[in-house]
């Protein structure tokens, strides 16, 4: 395969954008969580609009970005964070309302200001949740990262793209089983990380 | 001390789940808020770390209100126990029993120290359930662990809400044994709550028996309650088994009557500290007509069931005279 050099550099710059997107989405995702998991009524908006988000086909959603944020990574990474967001709000609102009441109760009662019992007893136990969410994301921006090569942003796309104009089906067929082993690879540690964690350290 | 004053708790505009409740628990010991469910035995007990602010009246600790100190820093001096424990689950033993300790900012020896005391303290050998899982323990470890948790600060308070509800009769039987033994030792002021007549008899220095509407119907010593219930509802709840109930609290001393003089052959035989529903028991049978009291080899006298009868007279008398509640067990 003499296009073996550049697939292994498009593997890794789409993972870049998987991580990056990651990185600029979870954060956020959990804080708007941690606020929504007790105001029923922003829990419904917030998911709301990251359910309406999540509907958007990729193609048109680059597409929209592009505008504000021209072509290469930017518009990339931006779909991809906002893709991401739903599941992990959703995540860190279902795994802050299932801790178990007795815990909450018991850290209040025992003068755990509010900060305190979320940092020291609310998060710990809703992060196998949350961790379960940032899996659903990353393995969702995997597959939508392919097509971030419409906008120049690189990746295993490219390939593909490339492939598909000169009739290449190898290079179509490599570059595709790159992007599932690098899902995989990513649901699984992320798998393993989320039974680490409710094993507990 | 801890003592409500007319305090009242209401959901809504629904009626009173505490209805003006006042009473005094006097420090070092255990009052007992018992009745049937819906009696607000639990609301009453979170009044006092202000997990419930009552809708009027108040709650005093040592006199002071306690709706004038912060809520965070009230409860790190009230120690808690419930009856789902409240074990955080991702944590181990040690780290659970170090709560407290570690919201005041202990150092960390003080606290390793502390925990390895606890655990001595509740019957869990330290070096064996320093870092399990609270999934890795049974019922009742669980709720030595609370019990350890809840007394780390060493809070001169402690609320109990239903401590042994969750655990099989043998077990809560235990906990219950090793419950009075502690508090012999450590004197807190203890609030517990349970709708367990037997466990609030067996426990509490006062009982403070709450009717549904969060009504008090009476607050006494455990013999006050036995043997002169104030209204049809505590006669109700104590139910008919309370003569019996009364005997368990009585010694064979209390019911003493002199030896008739050559009628000491055979029958059977019991020490002084012996319950007068032992000496019951042995009457019941034995065909002996009274059961000797020996101590050390001596004898003291005999119980016979006319003793027993007045015994119980006497310490009826008794109970009307004593202002309600001053003694203790």
């Amino acid at each position: 395969m003499d296009h073996r050099p550049e697939l292994w550099s498009e593997t890794a710059s789409h993972a870049r954008l998987v991580a990056l997107a990651l990185l600029v989405a979870v954060p956020p995702a959990v804080a708007l969580g941690v606020a929504a998991a007790r105001r029923p009524r922003l829990a419904a908006l917030a998911l709301g609009a990251a359910g309406v988000i999540f509907t958007i086909p990729s193609l048109a959603l680059y597409a929209l970005l592009v505008a504000p944020l021209g072509l290469g990574t930017a518009p990339a990474v931006a779909a991809l964070a906002l893709y991401s967001v739903l599941p992990v709000l959703r995540n860190t609102v279902v795994g802050l309302t299932e801790v178990p009441a007795d815990a909450i109760e018991a850290a209040r009662g025992m003068g755990m200001t509010e900060t305190q019992a979320l940092w020291r007893v609310r998060l710990p136990l809703a992060l196998p949740v949350v961790v379960g969410g940032v899996r659903v994301a990353a393995v969702t921006a995997v597959g939508v990262a392919s097509v971030a090569a419409l906008v120049a942003a690189g990746g295993l796309g490219d390939s593909i793209f490339a492939g598909l104009r000169t009739n290449d089906s190898t290079e179509v067929l490599a570059a595709t089983f790159l992007i599932a082993a690098l899902a995989l690879a990513v649901d699984g540690s992320l798998a393993l990380l989320e039974r680490g964690l409710r094993r507990g350290p | 001390m801890i003592r409500y004053e007319e305090a009242t708790k209401r959901y809504g505009g629904g009626p009173p789940a505490v209805d003006r409740l006042t009473l005094e628990v006097p420090a070092g010991q255990t009052c007992v808020l018992v009745g049937p469910s819906g009696g607000g035995k639990t609301t009453a007990l979170k009044m006092v770390n202000r997990l419930v602010e009552p809708t009027s009246g108040r709650v005093l600790i040592d006199g002071r209100d306690v709706a004038s100190t912060d809520p965070v820093t009230l409860r790190r001096g009230i120690g808690y126990v419930i009856q789902q424990v409240g074990l955080f689950p991702h944590l181990d033993v040690a780290a659970n029993v170090a709560t407290v300790p570690r919201l005041l900012g202990w150092d960390r020896r003080r606290i390793d120290a502390r925990v390895d005391e606890l655990l001595d303290l509740v019957g869990l050998e330290p070096a064996t359930y320093r870092h399990r899982k609270p999934d890795e323990l049974s019922g009742g470890q669980r709720q030595r662990v609370g019990v350890a948790r809840a007394l780390a600060a060493d809070p001169p308070i402690l609320l109990m809400d239903e401590p042994f509800g969750a655990v099989d009769p043998v077990t809560r039987a235990r906990l219950q044994d090793e419950f009075l033994r502690l508090q012999r030792t450590l004197r807190r002021t203890v609030v517990l709550v349970t709708h367990d007549i037997d466990e609030a008899l067996r426990l509490g220095d006062r009982l403070a028996v709450l009717a549904t509407g969060g009504r008090l119907e009476q607050y006494g010593t455990p013999a006050d309650v036995l043997a002169r219930p104030a209204t049809p509802f505590v006669a109700d709840f104590v139910g008919a088994g309370r003569t019996l109930r009364r005997l368990d609290l009585l010694s064979a001393r209390d019911a003493l009557s002199p030896c008739a003089p050559g009628a000491d052959a055979g029958g059977p035989v019991l020490p002084p500290t012996a319950s007068l529903s032992d000496a019951m028991a042995a009457l019941l049978t034995s065909d002996a007509p009274a059961v000797r009291v020996v101590e050390a080899g001596l004898p003291l006298g005999v119980v016979s069931l006319e003793s027993i009868r007045a015994a119980l007279r006497r310490d009826a008398a008794a109970a009307t005279d004593e202002p309600s509640g001053d003694r203790v067990s």
